[in-house]
């Protein structure tokens, strides 16, 4: 019975596994079947083969890689100031009942506001330059970030700071190693959620009004009526956050060593 | 003459002898820890509530001695105040001479709680308090593998806190505190998390550590048992709020080991504490219930 029981135990892993391998596939093909068969408008919603000859297109003219770099030094710019100013912030208003005194009120009346509201302000402020864009990332980061620092380090174990003053540990090396290492576990939840706040602001930066990048694109397509090249916009944009995801997730994993 | 009266003596000095009163402790050793009508408050919701009522005591150096109380008597705020960890609200104590009013690294602490840092392998751990004080990292860690084998880890010393068992844990805390080579030693109830048969074995490695280091050790425990086995002097706190009892020698001869439980002289030891702590635990249970 138990080796029966084995058996359907691998014949149900098999057919899950067959089903994933299918699951992709067989949406594009189902897509291509509803665009092509003249029930839907093929302009509005071009088929997949369509999206394929438009992205090839997209790579084959250059401005890929420049809509691509364009959007990943925004990303990855925002995220590491956002994210810097964040944890700094968050050990201070964490660890100082003065600081956080004087900064969390605004910080918790400023965080709720969506970063996306700010496009407004931010084109009047920076027009049309990378500041601007910068400053919606860093901006939505930040928050995130700030808020999980300062929880973090108000939940590091209090025997673990007793246990350090008692060792003659300077103040400094506190902060930056007992406070920050405890509060690291917390820190890396914020920076996960980080990741994908960087992704959506960005969206709403290059929306305002941009010169390369990614959504830029998007949005010059939709312009033109070059549907195929906005649904492989989308799909680069889809990818590209789904990648950094996954790769925080896999350094996240290592970031706290010690587990 | 005058002049040299306003100008600090240290109790080692040699002036001291031409002081015009001299201290009757002059003839005496002096004290290493010395606490004088010690008070701690702490504010509560409704008021204050007062955890240690001036109490005063002294620890002569290389003293074993422990403090015994029911739960809530202000021993452990007492230890922490040694520690530089809670201020006094009134009086004074020194340790080596001079007034604790912060953490000192020549006082280590063992906790209840191992509070080992999980991100370092045992070996850093225990380097944490040389580094910390400015050793080099080679001089750290060469303190750190003598006190590794000390306690028997040797196989461990790369291993993180985690993964080690509560027992193994919390000797890296002694360990730990130790490499400061501290003058004095203060453990809070540091076996009381732990199970009989561990805590048995701890107390055995602590009498023999004892031997090897030296430093005075201020102990504070609930367990009249551990008391007695491991101390030179027994001191007995009384509850709500927190005074001394009753200081009680033990002149058990040394070394001990848990043989000495059926010893006559053990038994009687006890007797006399367990009817001390019980009249105070119920008199502090009535006042609760009032």
């Amino acid at each position: 019975m138990s080796t029966g029981g084995h058996n359907r135990a691998t014949a149900a892993g098999r057919l899950s596994m067959l089903l994933g391998a299918l699951s992709v596939p067989a949406f594009v093909g189902v897509w291509e079947l509803i665009a092509r068969s003249r029930i839907v408008n093929a302009v509005l919603f071009p088929p997949p083969s369509t999206v394929a000859v438009a992205i090839l297109d997209w790579i084959h003219s250059g401005q890929f890689v420049g809509d691509l770099s364009a959007s990943l030094f925004r990303v990855t710019m925002g995220f590491l100031i956002g994210t810097t100013g964040g944890i700094m912030l968050g050990v201070l208003t964490g660890r100082f009942r003065l600081v956080s005194s004087l900064l969390s009120p605004l910080f918790h009346i400023l965080r709720p506001i969506p970063p996306i509201a700010f496009v407004p302000i931010v084109i009047l402020w920076f027009g049309l330059s990378e500041a601007g864009k910068l400053f919606l990332v860093v901006w939505g980061v930040f928050f995130t970030v700030w808020l999980a620092t300062h929880i973090g380090v108000q939940k590091v174990d209090r025997g673990l700071i007793r246990a350090a003053l008692m060792l003659g540990t300077p103040r400094r090396q506190m902060l930056t190693e007992i406070v920050l290492l405890g509060a690291l576990p917390y820190i890396v939840v914020g920076l996960r959620t980080a990741v994908s706040i960087s992704f959506y602001t960005l969206v709403a930066a290059e929306l305002a009004g941009a010169f390369a990048g990614i959504v830029y694109r998007i949005e010059i397509a939709q312009q033109n009526m070059q549907t195929g090249q906005v649904m492989g916009g989308l799909a680069a944009l889809g990818l590209l956050s789904f990648v950094a995801d996954r790769s925080f997730a896999a350094i996240a994993e290592r970031a706290v060593w010690w587990r | 003459m005058v002049a040299m009266m306003h100008t600090p003596l240290r109790p080692t000095s040699p002036l001291r002898l031409v002081d015009a009163q001299p201290e009757p402790s002059s003839t005496a050793p002096e004290a290493i820890i010395r606490v004088e009508d010690l008070s701690i408050v702490f504010d509560v919701p409704r008021g204050a509530v007062i955890a240690v009522d001036r109490v005063s005591l002294a620890v002569m150096p290389g003293e074993f001695v422990s403090l015994v109380g029911p739960s809530g008597c202000g021993k452990s705020t007492l230890l922490n105040a040694m520690a530089g960890l809670e201020r006094p609200f009134e009086g004074e104590i020194t340790v080596a001479g001079k007034p604790m009013l912060a953490p000192r690294p020549d006082i280590g602490m063992v906790f209840q709680q191992p509070h080992l840092f999980p991100w370092k392998s045992v070996r850093r751990n225990i380097a944490h308090g040389p580094r910390a004080l400015g050793k080099s990292k080679t001089e750290a860690l060469r303190i750190a593998d003598d006190l590794i084998d000390m306690i028997g880890l040797t196989k461990f010393a790369s291993a993180y806190p985690h993964t080690l068992s509560g027992g193994m844990q919390q000797r890296v805390a002694i360990a730990r505190a130790l490499a400061n080579q501290p003058r004095v030693l203060l453990m809070d109830e540091p076996f009381g998390a732990l199970d009989a048969q561990t805590r048995a074995v701890m107390q055995d490695n602590l009498l023999e550590l004892r031997d090897r280091i030296n430093a005075t050790i201020v102990f504070v425990t609930h367990d009249i048992d551990e008391a007695i086995l491991l101390s030179d002097r027994v001191l007995i706190m009384s509850a709500g709020p927190g005074r001394i009892l009753r200081d009680l020698s033990v002149a058990l001869p040394r070394p001990r080991s848990s043989a000495i439980l059926t010893d006559p002289a053990y038994l009687a030891l006890k007797r006399d504490c367990l009817d001390l702590i019980r009249t105070e635990g119920r008199k502090a249970f009535e006042q609760m219930e009032r």
